[in-house]
């Protein structure tokens, strides 16, 4: 922990994504309006005292609505990369472990789900259903678990063959528990790695999504569609465009200088 | 690498300072029209075959358009007037139309234009096997013939008024051309041959399609030499286009018509605007099989609780109208009788009560335990997705608990109004040219595919519809359709949103466009418009 | 070796009909077909037509009978004609009767975002390299901080944004760059060098945004190799016998850290032809994003399945490449196999 923050730039990292987790935390008591209120006297009105970053195309409050994206936006980055990782973890953990034709079997789903571009079964999984938070975050948690996979499974072949393996198994003790208290807490540095990038991954692609009109539907507030909302008037309404690129360029680089520096963390420690 | 990023910055920062003018032409000067030049414009999607009976796509119909003629087309009032055909004639029964077709007319490749190029087209178009899906209306006809070469009698077994609207649709094709190619597959529908203004000059897949002047041109020769049409399939980059000054007009939204425009005073040096009444309308629609929408009162609850003018404001910046039946505003078939249902929440709360609704603890209406709450669905278009945020927080002041769902279109069209899994809708028509509104309305038009998707049953209603398709009398068809109109309006099966103005950015390089835009648009003579050789790009290719 | 290559090679056929398999079936899992778009709304188009079209295109048979017939058809390498382009064909030209050409869609959108990847990739393993090395030398140092940040914001930035503000300043408001499309008008009468410009005049800016959010990955890769090879006993003998400092960091480090680059190239190959959606919608580009991304909405079948079969061909392709290429260029690996 003392090296994240002897650097700068993972520390950084730290106070980006802990300052935007906690307006998304408390995005309810710091909003000056209901996200969600709209106003047709108040349309595309430019940055001012009462709207610190101005007003929608339907009078709704930009700040507001910001606050309030970061919530959705950390959501799903989370939510989705707690589903891969979680399913790379079973995965990777049962491949590295067992080896034999599980591996092969996991091994060779994953060369086939790397070949279909995830791009085309998120989208057509979210166009064919509803573009729902839920079912976005379920997508993308479903079609990014292989890099997790790949490196658990590494891990473990690297520390199966270890000293403190070989004695649990003489011991008698089970594979399950050998798995979950002495392979997977050995582990874990580059899933946390992992995990923290896959978060920026996540809130980029979602940006990616509403640009094509599959992200978070109307009216919760993404900053994915607020910035999507704003585009065929930039020129105009400039405010629409300028934060919440601002706020998606500043949290992936927050996630991901963290996720660099606890690299270069575990990284000296092996 | 720095000194890269220093002159990104720099231009950054000079851009969003101030927009340099780097164009100080004077285009408001008086100049008389001169032929040539090229007009450039822009598309979202692709045509994929200029054989408009076959392509289902409007990017296709929009080309095929150019180059393309029918028997008749509108007038700039929106009358009937000839196209291929000279003049026509209306027998006493109203069975049998018969049509005098120009003579000594070319198609492009000098080979004569005959009668046989209509019946031809006909034959194809009610061929079971030519992919079409437009081929019903012109099965009534119960039999074509060709008195010679320039006379085509339709006859039909029962009248059909709207007769001269399909006449007017039907693009003739050459059948010197086509006769013994399979028209589902033939190469003509890349690189087509026809009797308009334009030809296909050069078609590059993806980029643009280029026409130029049809010199055997039924009408004469257009002024504008050339028409380029960039494929553009982002709205963002076609305004930047627009305002760059690379492509000369675009169909804009209704904050770049009222905001952005009006803001930048060096755009309106370069650039007109124009509003005309637009060719469609937005509405909401129930699933009159689904309780409790089968309740006329609850319907009227809804529509009393919904704040048109409101969405006309909030949506489309005021630039539109509210109808009461769904014709174009401004012409004849529009029935200005009927009364407007306003925005009255507490008649809204009376109707619901009525019906024994009481609001609950969380402030939503119930009725035996079941609260009132329901879901719209909508498709990918903006303005639809806010014209139901709106409606959902009209509805959720008053007591209602209404989510949305936005869907892609094949999902929205399979999944849910095919198999009438849906609650409420808001879609859109168009604003019908002729009355006819039987594929709609009537009660026999309710299978899956069809458009009577709502589920609308009504006895009288289906009579008028029959009726008004056979009767070629204005006036008693205006009676047939204004009680038409009228019940539709007091049941409330859909309620009329609005109909949204067209609204049309042409560059002033561009001359000859009418000040005053006729009912039939601002397009109508773009045969007319003409680019003075002194504002024309600088294309060596001409 | 050769066991391992006829194993690899002979595991790809069973993998490429499983991924076909899967994407068949995702795709038919869809609600509607070709048929439900168009004129889908049109009040003057009917169902009995539709229905014919469905006939036609075998849309009524069983999920499994089509997938039969599509399959019996890719293996003679006949990638179909599309649903929804009015049956031009999938892959290559067809000649008629009459000898007119009918383009084929992949033959049309592959080259132009062939050249945007290849371009991309040669911009970003130069950048990268260049700075990656630099930020090594300078580990800790600002240099290497200043690089770090400058790749992580490129990675962060969100493509889209960048390209309006871009196409805003540089093309708008400035003209210094054309906005969208591939060529300017008048481009047949440019001469040919004339041309050569004009097109790179019209790429400068979707290949300078996606070069820039794969910068980070790369550049960073090479730094960190780079750094663990400059901490080696190997280097530090090279030191040690006093040869010249540069010569010890370009050629001894260099040529090691770059090995590892060759898996990453090989596995860049299946990217090749995939081509950024939003990138080619609002820059007007028509490459293989947009050509696929509109058949998945239009539900054209044919297409979408022929750009993912050879995309999934070229996938292993890929994988076995780098994994070979590695084993070949790393002695160490050589050797061992060679035993």
């Amino acid at each position: 922990m003392r090296k994240i923050i002897k650097n700068p730039m993972s520390l950084a990292g730290l106070i980006i994504i802990s300052i935007i987790g906690i307006l998304a935390i408390f995005a309810g008591y710091l909003s000056p309006f209901d996200p969600n209120y709209i106003n047709i006297n108040a349309i595309l009105l430019s940055p001012d005292g009462t709207h610190w970053m101005g007003t929608d195309a339907l009078g709704r409050d930009v700040f507001s609505r910001m606050l309030h994206g970061a919530q959705i936006s950390l959501l799903v980055g989370i939510v989705a990369v707690g589903i891969s990782t979680i399913i790379g973890i079973i995965l990777g953990s049962v491949a590295g472990y067992y080896r034999g034709i599980a591996d092969t079997i996991i091994m060779r789903l994953v060369d086939v789900m790397l070949s279909i571009p995830s791009f085309f079964l998120i989208l057509a999984v979210i166009a064919f259903l509803t573009p729902s938070i839920w079912n976005i975050m379920i997508v993308i948690g479903l079609t990014s678990w292989m890099g997790v996979t790949r490196l658990v499974r590494a891990e473990f072949l690297s520390l199966k063959e270890r000293d403190f393996v070989l004695a649990a198994q003489t011991l008698g003790a089970s594979d399950l528990r050998i798995i979950l208290t002495h392979l997977l807490p050995n582990s874990l540095g580059p899933i946390i790695v992992s995990t923290v990038l896959g978060v920026a991954s996540a809130v980029l692609v979602e940006s990616g999504l509403s640009f094509l009109g599959l992200g978070v539907q109307a009216p919760t507030a993404s900053w994915g569609n607020i910035l999507t909302d704003g585009k065929e008037y930039i020129q105009f309404a400039w405010w629409l465009s300028l934060f919440p690129g601002l706020a998606i360029l500043i949290t992936v680089l927050g996630y991901n200088l963290l996720g660099e520096g606890l690299r270069d963390n575990f990284d000296q420690n092996t | 690498m720095h000194k890269f990023l220093a002159l990104l910055i720099l231009s950054l920062v000079v851009g969003c300072n101030n927009s340099q003018n780097l164009d100080n032409t004077n285009y408001d000067d008086l100049i008389p029209p001169e032929s040539g030049g090229a007009l450039t414009n822009a598309m979202i999607g692709e045509p994929n075959n200029l054989i408009a009976m076959i392509a289902g796509d409007s990017a296709s119909s929009a080309i095929a358009g150019q180059i393309f003629n029918a028997l008749l087309k509108y007038d700039e009032n929106l009358g009937f007037e000839g196209d291929l055909a000279n003049s026509w004639t209306i027998s006493d029964d109203y069975k049998k139309i018969t049509f005098n077709l120009k003579q000594d007319i070319k198609w492009a490749d000098d080979e004569p234009f005959t009668c046989e190029d209509v019946l031809f087209t006909w034959k194809k178009v009610t061929d079971p096997d030519t992919r079409t899906p437009y081929g019903s209306d012109y099965q009534l006809v119960s039999k074509a013939s060709c008195a010679n070469n320039h006379i085509f009698i339709a006859e039909y077994d029962e009248p059909y008024a709207p007769a001269l609207e399909t006449w007017a649709s039907l693009h003739i094709l050459p059948e010197h051309l086509l006769k013994n190619e399979n028209i589902n597959d033939t190469y003509f529908s890349l690189n087509p041959t026809g009797s308009n203004y334009y030809a296909l000059d050069e078609w590059t897949t993806g980029q643009q399609v280029k026409l130029k002047t049809n010199p055997n041109s039924v009408h004469g020769r257009p002024l504008l030499e050339k028409k380029i049409t960039r494929i553009i399939p982002d709205l963002s980059s076609q305004f930047m286009e627009l305002i760059a000054g690379n492509i000369d007009l675009m169909n804009i939204n209704p904050i770049q018509f009222s905001r952005v425009f009006p803001s930048r005073s060096e755009l309106n040096d370069k650039i007109n605007l124009y509003k005309e009444m637009g060719n469609g309308y937005t509405y909401f629609g129930f699933n009159l099989k689904k309780k409790p929408f089968d309740d006329i009162n609850i319907r009227k609850a809804i529509s009393y609780a919904i704040n048109k003018e409101e969405i006309i404001n909030g949506v489309l910046l005021g630039l539109g109208e509210e109808i009461t039946s769904p014709y174009k505003p401004g012409t004849y078939w529009e029935n200005k009788s009927i009364n407007k249902i306003s925005f009255d929440v507490s008649r809204s709360r009376e109707l619901l009560e009525k019906s024994g609704y009481q609001l609950n603890a969380n402030n939503i209406y119930e009725k035996d335990g079941k609260p009132l709450a329901f879901e719209i669905l909508t498709n990918q278009n903006k303005q639809r997705e806010m014209t139901a945020v709106l409606i959902q927080r009209r509805l959720q002041d008053i007591g209602i608990d209404v989510s949305i769902r936005v869907i892609e279109w094949a999902s929205f069209v399979n999944r849910f109004i095919k198999t009438g899994e849906f609650e409420a809708v808001v879609l859109g028509w168009s604003l019908s040219l002729d009355p006819d509104q039987y594929s709609i309305w009537h009660s026999s038009q309710q299978g899956p595919g069809q458009f009577n998707f709502i589920g609308y049953n009504n006895p009288r209603v289906d009579t008028l519809l029959e009726n008004g398709r056979k009767e070629l009398n204005n006036e008693k068809r205006k009676q047939i359709y204004d009680e038409f109109s009228k019940i539709i309006y007091d049941e409330q099966p859909i309620i009329y949103l609005y109909a949204g103005y067209g609204l049309t950015a042409i560059h002033k390089k561009i001359k000859g466009v009418k000040k005053i835009t006729p009912p039939a648009g601002v397009f109508h003579n773009d045969y007319e418009w003409y680019i003075p050789r002194k504002f024309r790009r600088n294309e060596m290719s001409l | 070796m050769l066991n391992y290559l006829i194993k690899r090679i002979l595991w790809m056929i069973p993998m490429l009909i499983g991924i076909s398999l899967i994407s068949f079936f995702i795709m038919h899992l869809a609600p509607g077909d070709i048929t439900s778009n168009e004129s889908a709304f049109n009040p003057k188009a009917s169902e009995e037509s539709r229905q014919k079209l469905r006939e036609l295109y075998n849309l009524d048979k069983p999920i499994i009978v089509q997938y039969g017939l599509w399959l019996k058809r890719i293996v003679q390498l006949d990638f179909g004609s599309s649903f929804a382009s009015h049956q031009r064909p999938v892959l290559w030209e067809k000649k008629d009767e009459n000898g007119n050409i009918k383009p084929g869609l992949i033959q049309k959108a592959l080259p132009i975002t062939l050249l945007i990847n290849l371009l991309t990739i040669l911009l970003i393993f130069s950048i990268s390299i260049l700075l990656g090395t630099i930020a090594a030398i300078k580990k800790n140092k600002i240099p290497d901080r200043m690089i770090t940040l400058f790749v992580f914001i490129g990675f962060a930035i969100p493509g889209f944004w960048l390209a309006l503000i871009l196409m805003y300043s540089l093309g708008v408001v400035n003209q210094v760059l054309p906005i969208s499309g591939l060529h300017s008008i008048g481009y047949e009468q440019m001469s040919k060098l004339g041309q050569i410009l004009d097109l790179l005049k019209h790429l400068a800016l979707p290949v300078f945004i996606s070069c820039l959010s794969g910068l980070a990955g790369i550049s960073l890769y090479v730094r960190n190799g780079m750094i663990e090879i400059l901490n080696q006993d190997f280097i530090k003998t090279a030191r040690a016998k006093g040869l010249y400092e540069k010569k010890v960091i370009f050629v001894h480090t260099l040529k090691n850290a770059l090995l590892p680059l060759i898996t990453i190239l090989g596995l860049s190959i299946p990217g090749l032809i995939g081509g950024s959606v939003i990138a080619e919608s609002i820059f007007a580009i028509p490459g293989m994003g947009k050509l696929f991304y509109d058949a998945v909405l239009m539900r054209d079948f044919p297409v979408v399945m022929g750009i993912l079969t050879i995309g999934s061909i070229l996938t292993l392709l890929g994988n076995l490449i780098a994994d070979l290429a590695y084993a070949w260029a790393d002695p160490r690996i050589r050797r061992g196999l060679a035993k």
